[in-house]
């Protein structure tokens, strides 16, 4: 098909405001959706708060054992509380950004679904990023905020330094959720050229919480490691938006974290549109 | 009558013996059809490695900033890590289809044809299906515990061999407890709201020492939800703990008594059964 037909034939030569139209549309249809399965995010409080629970009595332990070390009650340049509060705020974090379209976009490849939605008049990956978005709003209000009635009065977690933090954490947790779900959908695309998909998503479910820094703060690690890390995406999804809020980055810093993740949320954007159109040049679906 | 000694019907032992050849017939079935999937089995090999050495890292960096974890050296810590992954293994090896029973086998209809079956339905349900990724949880956590078992100058005796021979499996019985009982939940209710999950995500603590928790915790872990029990107290057969070895031993009637129970709760469930008629 010649460049001039594809493009006449595109059927999401919209009107700006249909696409917005269009597009959050998806968002109220995913918050829908899992409004409908509730239900299992009761147990999931459960879950987080067991998380939150083990982390703090292990940090706790290891905070006492190391008093003889370092008399100013420092690890990894944190206090007690202030690392109790990166645990609990981790976690409230991830109850908000999480979602599986790495699990979802493969399974719709090699199950052959991606058929049905390639014919469809809309960008495959802006839907998916849309109905995060309407996944995490769901989240938010479901999930996100029990939890947070829950842990916050069981460890008494302090406030940010300033007030204002809350506003830039939670700017900074949207962003995550922008660079976390476009990070799934390029794992998904794997499925295009992989036969079995199954192991990539095992690897990415063990290490995705300890590339992030919910399991343990980067300060801990080597200093070579904290380089590594800051070339990375990772860390804009939860280590950077947690220490946003323990008052870790202040005036021209916060500015500068903010516009990087700013940055990779575009990049990882643009990455996926670049590595989809490339894919579904040559999809080969069997049967269906 | 022939046909019924055959089949093992009568008495104990040989309902045992026969229940033991279809557990074999299973698995041989299953191994052939792994056999198609030679990657999946390399797959699953490097994706547990991988996990492993993630958690690894994180003990040794927490290590890092610490002498002893309570008083816990690091290769204690490991060495109970280590021997967590046995019976983990053998629990993953036969529990796969305790995921998603519910919608399997009662929403889905598929416990009528367990029923039609002259075999117990509890070793229909666990021997249909197999997760070889338990093995690669064996082979691994015995190299660390091996390891760990060096570094701490480990005279491993005979006796050792044994008690780590008793306490592996009935370590194991425990997990399929557990969650062969929340299993058994969803005869009387479907499992809507997914009680496995948060179960399943203590265990990553229980392979922690115990005293790090406070009084509560460990009263909960060792008598209401007995994951002390699946690593910490078994290890210290090996480590010690300042506490008498024979804690470790209690392990076997804890796991004989928790896998009973539900063994019961099953069958009571099991008769409880009533189809969907999909």
């Amino acid at each position: 098909m010649s460049e001039t037909t594809t493009s006449r034939l595109a059927p999401w030569r919209r009107s700006a405001a249909g696409s917005v139209g269009l597009y959050s549309y998806f968002v109220r249809l995913a918050f829908l959706k899992f409004l409908a399965y509730r239900l299992r995010y009761y147990t999931g409080v459960v879950s987080y708060t067991i998380f939150v629970t083990g982390h703090y009595y292990i940090y706790s332990a290891l905070f006492a054992s190391a008093v003889a070390d370092s008399p100013d009650g420092l690890v990894g340049g944190l206090t007690l509380p202030e690392m109790i509060t990166y645990v609990a705020v981790s976690w409230i974090g991830r109850s908000f950004y999480f979602n599986n379209i790495a699990r979802e976009l493969s399974r719709q490849i090699q199950e052959g679904e991606i058929a049905v939605l390639l014919i469809k008049p809309f960008h495959v990956q802006t839907v998916m990023m849309f109905e995060a978005i309407g996944e995490s709003g769901f989240r938010l209000l479901m999930f996100t905020l029990p939890i947070m009635v829950v842990i916050v009065p069981l460890f008494r977690i302090q406030g940010p330094p300033e007030p204002m933090l809350y506003l830039w954490t939670f700017v900074s947790f949207c962003l995550a959720l922008v660079i976390y779900s476009q990070f799934n959908f390029l794992l998904g695309c794997l499925a295009f050229g992989m036969k079995n998909i199954q192991g990539v998503m095992r690897a990415k479910m063990v290490s995705m919480d300890f590339l992030t820094g919910v399991v343990v703060p980067f300060t801990f690690f080597p200093l070579w490691f904290q380089h590594l890390m800051d070339w990375l995406p990772f860390q804009y999804v939860s280590y950077i938006p947690v220490t946003i809020y323990l008052g870790k980055h202040q005036g021209p810093d916060l500015a500068r974290v903010l516009l990087v993740q700013l940055a990779w949320s575009v990049a990882l954007f643009v990455a996926g549109r670049f590595v989809w159109q490339r894919s579904v040049r040559n999809v080969i679906v069997q049967g269906g | 009558m022939d046909l019924r000694t055959q089949r093992g019907t009568e008495g104990f032992w040989p309902r045992l013996i026969w229940q033991g050849r279809i557990f074999g017939a299973y698995f041989g079935q299953f191994v052939k059809m792994r056999l198609a999937y030679r990657m999946d089995f390399l797959v699953d090999t490097l994706a547990v490695s991988f996990s492993m050495a993630i958690q690894l890292t994180v003990l040794s960096v927490l290590f890092s900033k610490i002498r002893a974890l309570d008083g816990w050296s690091f290769e204690q810590v490991l060495f109970i890590y280590g021997f967590s992954l046995l019976p983990l293994g053998l629990f993953n090896l036969i529990s796969v289809n305790f995921y998603g029973f519910s919608d399997k086998y009662i929403i889905g209809g598929k416990f009528d044809r367990v029923l039609l079956r002259p075999v117990n339905t509890l070793v229909q349900v666990m021997f249909e299906s197999f997760n070889v990724s338990g093995l690669n949880e064996i082979i691994l956590g015995t190299a660390v515990m091996i390891y760990a078992g060096m570094k701490l100058n480990f005279a491993f005796g005979v006796g050792d061999f044994l008690a780590l021979l008793v306490l592996v499996p009935s370590a194991a019985l425990v997990y399929t407890g557990v969650f062969l009982a929340i299993t058994s939940v969803s005869f009387w209710h479907e499992d809507r709201m997914g009680l496995a999950p948060p179960v399943y995500n203590i265990i990553r603590f229980s392979r922690y020492p115990l005293t790090i928790y406070s009084l509560p915790v460990r009263v909960f872990l060792t008598f209401v939800l007995p994951f002390a029990w699946v690593a910490f107290y078994p290890a210290t057969w090996f480590i010690g703990g300042g506490q008498l070895p024979l804690v470790a031993l209690l392990t076997v009637p804890v796991g004989v008594v928790v896998f009973s129970g539900a063994v019961w709760m099953w069958h009571r469930g099991a008769a409880n059964y009533a189809s969907t008629g999909s």
